[in-house]
């Protein structure tokens, strides 16, 4: 294989950032959709069907009929899938209010650095080690090449994505300081408070896998916490697991900690006086964080891009691969991007089922989880992990 | 160079969790409330005026638009009211059905005041669930007088017609469902951590302020007070029903939420009663159709689902309408209390308190 030059490279490079970008923008629209229907389910209703008359052609008349005969017609569940755009529609096309008394400049950075910290991160995910795919040769330039599957998995990839997403916070502090508004500014006060406190818990949680596997390059990580264990990384890392998710909905502002947006008491929140594309961002960045959250749990502790546990994978090979077709025994033992993304659809449907099961805390009770409880149990996780990797090792 | 300030904020009147048009004026210091003062008269129409322009039978329309979550409990106490002033007596039958009709109210105002309640608090599939249910007892008003949510279900000496059929049926069907839809609602609250946290020891108001204050209905109860007009003052079919009051003695959020559920089983247990003794006859009393008073005024008082409801009606010589009309609003007098109950305590506890409160705008404000 030639060694690309540096144009190639540079030209790679672009193509995987667009590639990254494409997959946020497909995976948050379906989020939101999905976050409709399950919420929907859950509570015994059908979510967002408005859009998409589905009500003439064929489907329309079995939906009818269906409706007639008194069961809920499976289309019904499909229906509302153009929301998709119309969302986003809504938001680029809606007025952009800017408050008189706003602070202008900040008012008007405040989305972007939100936004932008939480694209940003994704550069050090690696969806799977290695080469995603080989470019075919038609292509011209970057021909026969293969496209990495992280856009850049440096050795220090870890560090790069929890500072990185830390920086969002800013966003979030300066969107409630620049509204000059007082809902806003309560709003903002308790994020940052809140995601500062919850960082805490959050690194120290994940430290355990940095320290398992003796790197804080993300592949190599995920490698290691997938197959460089019997199991995956959630069974001796159950505790780490439980905590990171906890704290990843509170880094995130979901429920039952969305403290910061809390809509029974402070309105939106931080966001009250943004609309338009700006509130856009907010909203955007949100989702994005989950997808991140949900993507490092997913590498970490779920076996990332590989299917099967390390030890199920050995039996697997020893007894069944001599007897099936190579091309099963690849998708079943390789790395595939696309067992990444579904796990990260997994727990991106836990958060949804949390969001439509549980109450919300009260800000200091949020707050005294973080400090009084988390705290402690990942500094007695982090200590369990030495222990192992001392004595594995 | 810094100083410290109180931050003055307002919530609402246009805001998520205040059921309504209700402004609270809010002095903080932080997070902590050090200050509280709800304002009302957004939704003012003026209604016991409106009624003194009006004849007897005119102004109980206007009883339903007060409390709308509760409109045949305030229809129940209009009509009785009005009776004692004529001295008209209500058939066995009618009695039976409007005890009947205000149970199936309570509940629907319960399953209201859950919903909202818990949606505030954060759990917002509890929402639906009751509303689903709240459906069933809606249907029930709807065979029975055709609409749904002010239904002006009952009249003055007793009811306009008799059960529909298939009336039977359809609550039958509903008691036969109710009970596992309400543990259904406890399996994702009750034992809920996150539901106990905000809601033991928050909003507390003990027996002494809650009655200083006129404070009545499962707020008192939950002070452990067993204060209720359906035993105290039996008044429809009360006196031949077996029920009980439930009362706990926290005095907190969680103590009313307890309470409410323990009533709306308590409510249940009234419907089937009724459903089991009812008395054949008619259902309306010989009432003439114009009702004149001497000279006369009345105090009658029953318990709706937020506590105690009053009516004071004074009659004139030869007049057709009331001189006057006073309601004793449950909410309006409930609501005096929010300040006791959250000053010194967080921002937060303020939504739980409103939704512990269960108050409707369009009673307060009449």
């Amino acid at each position: 294989m030639p060694t690309p030059t540096l144009t190639q490279s540079v030209l790679i490079a672009i193509l995987q950032a667009i590639l990254v970008v494409v997959f946020i923008f497909v995976i948050v629209p379906l989020t939101l959709f999905a976050e409709r229907k399950v919420l929907g389910y859950l509570q015994q209703r059908l979510g967002a069907t408005r859009i998409a008359g589905t009500l003439t052609g064929l489907s329309g008349f079995l939906n009818r009929n269906m409706w007639k005969m008194g069961k809920i017609p499976m289309l019904s569940y499909w229906r509302g899938i153009p929301m998709l755009v119309g969302d986003v529609l809504k938001m680029i096309l809606k007025e952009d209010i800017l408050p008189t008394k706003a602070d202008k400049f900040v008012f008007f950075i405040a989305p972007a650095i939100s936004f932008v910290a939480s694209v940003v991160v994704f550069a050090a995910i690696s969806f799977v080690p290695g080469t995603l795919f080989t470019l075919p040769q038609w292509v011209p330039v970057i021909g026969g090449l293969p496209v990495a599957g992280a856009v850049g998995d440096v050795n220090v990839g870890l560090l790069w994505i929890l500072g990185i997403a830390s920086v969002g916070v800013y966003g979030i502090v300066l969107a409630g300081w620049a509204s000059n508004s007082k809902y806003p500014l309560l709003g903002g006060l308790r994020s940052g408070a809140q995601i500062v406190s919850y960082e805490v818990p959050l690194t120290l949680s994940l430290l355990a896998p940095v320290v398992m596997s003796g790197s804080l390059q993300f592949s190599e990580l995920s490698r290691s916490m997938a197959v460089g264990l019997p199991i995956w990384g959630i069974v001796p890392q159950f505790f780490g697991f439980f905590i990171y998710l906890t704290c990843g909905f509170a880094e995130t502002n979901r429920m039952p900690f969305d403290m910061p947006e809390a809509e029974n008491e402070l309105v939106a929140g931080f966001h009250t006086e943004y609309s338009g594309m700006k509130f856009g961002f907010f909203y955007l960045a949100e989702y994005i964080n989950m997808t991140v959250v949900a993507a490092i749990a997913s590498a970490f502790f779920l076996g990332g891009p590989w299917l099967l546990p390390f030890g199920l994978q050995g039996l697997f090979n020893h007894f069944l691969s001599p007897h099936l077709p190579a091309l099963l025994v690849t998708f079943l033992c390789e790395p595939h991007a696309i067992f990444f993304v579904g796990k990260i659809i997994l727990l991106l449907f836990v958060y949804i089922w949390v969001r439509g099961t549980i109450p919300r805390y009260r800000y200091d009770q949020v707050m005294a989880v973080a400090w009084k409880y988390f705290i402690p149990l990942t500094l007695v996780n982090l200590m369990l992990a030495a222990l192992v990797r001392y004595f594995a090792v | 160079m810094f100083k410290n300030e109180e931050m003055e904020i307002n919530l609402g009147p246009q805001h998520p969790s205040t059921h309504g048009v209700l402004r609270v004026k809010l002095r903080l210091d932080g997070e902590t409330i050090k200050h509280c003062r709800p304002m009302i008269g957004y939704l003012h129409r003026g209604v016991e005026k409106i009624c003194e322009n009006k004849t007897y039978f005119q102004g109980q329309i206007w009883t339903d638009r007060m409390d709308y979550c509760s409109a045949i409990a305030n229809n129940l106490g209009w009509a009785e009211a009005n009776e004692k002033l004529f001295g008209i007596t209500v058939p066995r039958r009618a009695q039976y059905i409007r005890t009947m009709l205000n149970e199936f109210n309570r509940l629907a105002s319960h399953l209201v005041w859950l919903a909202t309640h818990a949606l505030d608090i954060g759990a917002m599939t509890v929402f639906l669930y009751t509303f689903r249910e709240r459906e069933d007892i809606l249907d029930i008003n709807e065979a029975f007088c055709g609409s749904r949510l002010t239904t002006t279900a009952l009249r003055i000496g007793g009811l306009r017609e008799d059960l529909p059929p298939g009336f039977e049926k359809m609550v039958q069907k509903f008691l036969a469902k109710f009970p596992a839809c309400l543990e259904e609602y406890e399996n994702l609250l009750s034992e809920n951590r996150i539901w106990k946290k905000r809601t033991v020891g928050v909003a507390k108001l003990n027996a002494e302020d809650a009655i200083a204050l006129g404070v009545t209905g499962p707020m008192l109860r939950a002070a452990g007070v067993p204060y209720d007009i359906r035993k105290a003052f039996p008044y429809a079919a009360y006196a031949e029903m077996d029920f009980e009051i439930p009362t706990r003695t926290e005095a907190d959020t969680y103590a009313r939420y307890l309470v409410r559920l323990a009533e709306m089983r308590q409510s249940a247990r009234i419907i089937q009663q009724c459903m089991d003794g009812m008395p054949e006859g008619p259902v309306m009393a010989k009432v003439p159709k114009i009702l004149k008073a001497e000279v006369n005024e009345v105090y009658h008082a029953t318990e709706a689902p937020k506590g105690e409801i009053g009516y004071y009606l004074v009659g004139e010589k030869g007049n057709p309408n009331p001189y006057r009309f006073h309601v004793r609003a449950p909410g309006f007098i409930n609501l005096q209390s929010l300040p006791k109950m959250v000053e010194g305590s967080l921002l937060a506890d303020i939504v739980a308190a409103i939704g512990t409160l269960d108050i409707v705008l369009g009673e307060i404000d009449r």
